[in-house]
């Protein structure tokens, strides 16, 4: 646990904070794109599908968004991906959000991804953003998104993290809801490319 | 002129708090539902004393989820709180150089997270103030470690002795019979 002090002489360097959360998105590395077409995709480049739950539901009163584009952040869950598997030890850094996947809470998911395995490593949602305090939520990883080439989309099921009043994640499932994926995917890109389903895997 | 803004916002602060610690507590100290939580906090190593204390309540969901604790030389209590989950959100204090300060604990991984499923005696630990690395653009961080001493048994009797209120509440025989049990 690494709760945070704030003196009102420091409040400067919170506001300063802001300003630096509001720059991180511009400093870090971009996150995995939405895709919107099919037709956009290039050879080596496979579209996964998946989502993201929380079980109970986020009430509407648990997260606090203020300011300036903390909008932006609402229902969202940021997933650290990495082609290369490494176990978070500490608070992820900047690096740690290259190559992220955005998830809106109770929602499919669509992003480009290369067309190569690779690995989340976990997940992290603001819970508190924008006021005198900033809190987060950190969610576990170790799963492995399993990609083979000449994929073109992939259905990696949705991750149901269930969580106690204390925002603790008590268990992590993989829930495989493809059917509901599936059609949403055909309504959106057609039928003309296979969903594979290639559940996620957690790393041994 | 700057110092004046900042002293004008703690002030406002303030009064907000204030308004927090009203609107949490509206029950009868004898109101058999309460529960009597209570705790230390060792703040030698921090930049100021605590001079407050609150409680958020995370279930059952509430308008008014703070709840006021009182605080006295490092011991926090609160002894009206109905069944449900609390942990500690945060402190403060101040002091002639070190200025304002706010002790912020977090929402997840907090250690003194609470269920209170029966009304009771709860004590949520002793712990010291330590100060925890950061980085330059971010906020002051700080963890707790859990003490041995005080114990429960000492908290207790701080209690009756410096809280008259409690003392001559229903919780004075309960204090005293917790008490009882601890020496046994």
């Amino acid at each position: 646990m690494i709760p945070r002090r704030l003196t009102f002489t420091r409040a400067r360097l919170a506001f300063t904070g802001l300003l630096f959360i509001g720059a991180r998105s511009a400093c870090v590395g971009a996150a995995r794109e939405p895709v919107d077409s099919l037709s956009g995709l290039g050879g080596d480049e496979t579209v996964v599908v998946g989502r993201i739950e929380l079980v109970p539901p986020l009430r509407k009163d648990e997260q606090k968004l203020k300011g300036l584009n903390s909008g932006s952040f609402e229902n969202k869950v940021f997933l650290l991906a990495d082609e290369h598997y490494r176990v978070l030890t500490e608070e992820p850094g900047m690096a740690d959000y290259a190559g992220r996947i955005e998830a809106i809470l109770g929602k499919n998911f669509f992003v480009r991804s290369h067309s190569k395995p690779f690995f989340i490593l976990g997940g992290m949602m603001y819970l508190d953003l924008g006021g005198r305090e900033m809190n987060r939520a950190y969610f576990p990883g170790g799963l492995k998104v399993s990609i083979k080439p000449g994929d073109k989309a992939v259905y990696v099921g949705t991750v149901q993290y269930h969580r106690n009043e204390f925002f603790e994640v008590t268990k992590a499932a993989i829930v495989d809801d493809y059917d509901r994926a599936n059609a949403e995917f055909k309504k959106k890109f057609g039928a003309k490319y296979p969903l594979r389903k290639a559940l996620l895997t957690p790393v041994k | 002129m700057k110092h004046r803004i900042w002293l004008v916002l703690g002030l406002i602060t303030l009064g907000l708090l204030a308004g927090c610690a009203s609107s949490g507590p509206e029950r009868d100290i004898n109101d058999p539902t309460n529960s009597l939580v209570f705790g230390y906090i060792d703040m030698d190593d921090a930049p100021t004393k605590v001079s407050s204390a609150w409680m958020v309540q995370v279930a059952p969901p509430s308008d008014t989820p703070y709840w006021g604790l009182g605080v006295s030389k490092g011991l926090f209590y609160n002894s009206y709180l109905p069944p449900g989950s609390y942990q500690l959100s945060k402190f403060g204090g101040s002091g002639f150089f070190a200025g304002q300060h706010e002790y912020s604990f977090p929402r997840q991984g907090n250690q003194t997270a609470l269920r209170i499923s029966k009304p009771g005696i709860y004590f949520l630990g002793s712990y010291k103030y330590k100060k925890a690395k950061s980085g330059m653009f971010e906020q002051g961080k700080f963890k707790i470690e859990k003490i041995n001493k005080p114990t429960e048994a000492e908290l207790l009797k701080r209690i009756l002795d410096e809280s008259s209120d409690i003392k001559d509440s229903a919780w004075g025989n309960k204090i005293r019979a917790r008490l009882a049990q601890l020496k046994s």
